[in-house]
């Protein structure tokens, strides 16, 4: 198993793996199947609640207990000004200046307003914030990102829950070799452990899903299977893929091979 | 009594409530919340200086699952 640790946003950790709380059939089964990810990093969001209302309190005991590190998101922010406010509260409610900057600039694939988020993320690093945003997989934006003081991107495989993996692999790619210094994560889209070692194949940092855990037939299982693919993914990054050829070349030797067609 | 905006719904209150009063008033019991005026973010620390007013907007968000 990989032992090698890596650093983001100020932590020393050991899990490539950044794994959502949302969508799973029964708060006991999100609690199983982060643990058995053996992810350090949790995403939470912050929501309206009546008074009275006990829901939230016992979803972050079970978060609490679990001793990992909290990125609270802005999810369903539309401006700036609302992801900043949200970014906020969060701070204060979850003792945390990490925040998953999520602007939202259309409602139909919920791709990011990369408008709002880079004039967000700007107002946000000013603040103390480590801001961890999601974008497209545009190399533009992710130059304005990178310019206000971004040291981490988080670029969509593809739409949120949409499960459909890696849309622009190339794109992905020209973000890492514009940014080697930056910390990278593929956030969104992820559906299935191939996708996971696909994205960590192209040399990014991490993975951020959800949907893909929490939607599984059995999540807990395929908590499991993903984090060994981010894992496999990331080895074989470091271990460095061999040139690929036009045409076969025998793998085992053909010298001394027997009953050998010298005049066939 | 001042008409207010909570998460949404309209509540009639005292006059002069600064946002501790508030939150009692509301017997709000979730631990762990934080509070927006007008979409404008109030630390626990101004809770006993801001006053709330006729025609605010509170939200009050409290931690759940997300992705």
């Amino acid at each position: 198993m990989n032992n090698e640790t890596w650093e983001i946003g100020g932590k020393t950790l050991k899990s490539r793996m950044l794994i959502g709380s949302a969508l799973y059939p029964s708060p006991a089964n999100m609690e199983e199947a982060i643990k058995e990810s053996e992810a350090q990093i949790v995403t939470v969001a912050l929501r309206r609640q009546s008074a009275g209302e006990g829901g939230g309190n016992n979803f972050w005991d079970i978060i609490k207990e679990l001793n990992i590190n909290v990125l609270p998101n802005t999810a369903g922010c539309h401006s700036a000004k609302e992801a900043i406010t949200t970014a906020q509260m969060a701070r204060e409610v979850f003792g945390t200046n990490w925040i998953k900057l999520e602007v939202i600039g259309d409602q139909y694939n919920l791709q990011p307003d990369p408008f709002e988020t880079v004039k967000a993320a700007e107002i946000l690093i000013k603040e103390g914030f480590e801001v961890f945003p999601y974008t497209t997989d545009d190399l533009v934006v992710a130059k304005r990102l990178a310019n206000v003081g971004c040291k981490i991107l988080m670029p969509w495989g593809s739409p949120i829950g949409s499960g459909q993996g890696l849309m622009n692999p190339s794109n992905l790619k020209a973000i890492r070799k514009q940014f080697p210094e930056l910390k990278l994560i593929v956030d969104a889209g992820i559906g299935k452990p191939s996708d996971a070692v696909e994205a960590m194949q192209l040399g990014y940092d991490g993975i951020l899903l959800n949907s893909a855990i929490a939607l599984a037939q059995d999540p807990v299982k395929m908590a499991q299977a993903f984090k060994y693919a981010t894992i496999a993914g990331r080895l074989g990054y470091e271990a460095g893929t061999m040139q690929k050829r036009e045409f076969a070349s025998p793998s085992t030797p053909t010298v001394g091979t027997p009953f050998w067609h010298q005049f066939s | 009594m001042i008409k207010v905006s909570v998460n949404g719904e309209i509540k009639e209150l005292p006059k002069g409530l600064n946002v501790s009063q508030l939150i009692e008033a509301l017997n709000y019991k979730t631990k762990g919340f934080a509070v927006a005026i007008n979409t404008t973010f109030v630390s626990i620390k101004s809770y006993e200086e801001t006053i709330i007013k006729n025609g605010d907007t509170i939200d009050i968000l409290a931690p759940v699952q997300g992705g």
